[in-house]
């Protein structure tokens, strides 16, 4: 599967990246590995994950063409 | 009154008239009560903050501000409507980022609900605040939750 993955405020900083797909996703954990070998630098900040919007606090259940995000502490305001 | 909760840069006097031309249409209304936030030039290690940029998730700011917004209005049952401007991009020191105003029957429920709602909006919006310096230096901010 296909999945979108977004990083934003100090993390899009750090991997200069702020948009990123993932081709033939196996899992979630597949994923992660995969980002990590990637940006190895995100190890050193705190952040959640999104998947469709809502921040998840266990590996989800991936399906084709889901929406993650890479959110750093937020500091709106 | 349908509108964008991220707005382009500071949040003009104009929008804030605006807003209150709105509210001035309602009857069933007693008491409003708003919070404005504002970039503060902060001094930090001998350098002071001359602007913020702000980023956002702007999807997710739209469900998570539907979101407080619904359970606000749960919570205080008198409260007629609850709006919310955030800026995102560039505002300079002593220009204003936030404003938030609530409209209920009454002073104390719009009170307390505007307060609550600035707390919610600083602990759930997905928004990014980068303090920039005189020397072009920049630091990622982080929101100390009440």
């Amino acid at each position: 599967m296909v999945i979108k993955v977004l990083f934003f405020g100090v993390l899009a900083e750090v991997t200069k990246t702020s948009l990123k797909y993932y081709n033939n996703v196996i899992s979630f954990g597949d994923l992660r590995l995969r980002i990590q070998d990637d940006f190895p630098e995100i190890v050193h900040y705190n952040f959640r994950i999104s998947v469709n919007n809502e921040i998840i606090n266990d590996d989800p259940v991936l399906n084709d063409g889901d929406e993650i995000a890479l959110l750093p502490p937020f500091s709106g305001g | 009154m349908s509108y964008n909760i991220l707005v382009p840069g500071p949040i003009t006097q104009d929008l804030i008239i605006a807003c209150m031309d709105e509210i001035s249409k309602r009857t069933d209304t007693g008491g409003h009560s708003c919070f404005i936030g504002q970039v503060r030039a902060d001094n930090i290690s001998g350098k002071s903050v001359v602007a913020i940029e702000y980023s956002a998730y702007k999807k997710m700011v739209k469900s998570e501000a539907d979101q407080i917004i619904k359970m606000i209005r749960s919570e205080f049952k008198d409260v007629k409507s609850i709006l919310i401007l955030h800026s995102l991009g560039v505002v300079r020191a002593g220009e204003i980022s936030l404003f938030v105003l609530v409209s209920a029957g009454h002073r104390q429920h719009a009170i307390q609900a505007c307060s609550k709602t600035v707390e919610m909006i600083k602990e759930k919006l997905p928004v990014w605040k980068k303090e920039i310096f005189e020397d072009n230096s920049h630091e990622w901010k982080q929101n100390n939750l009440a």
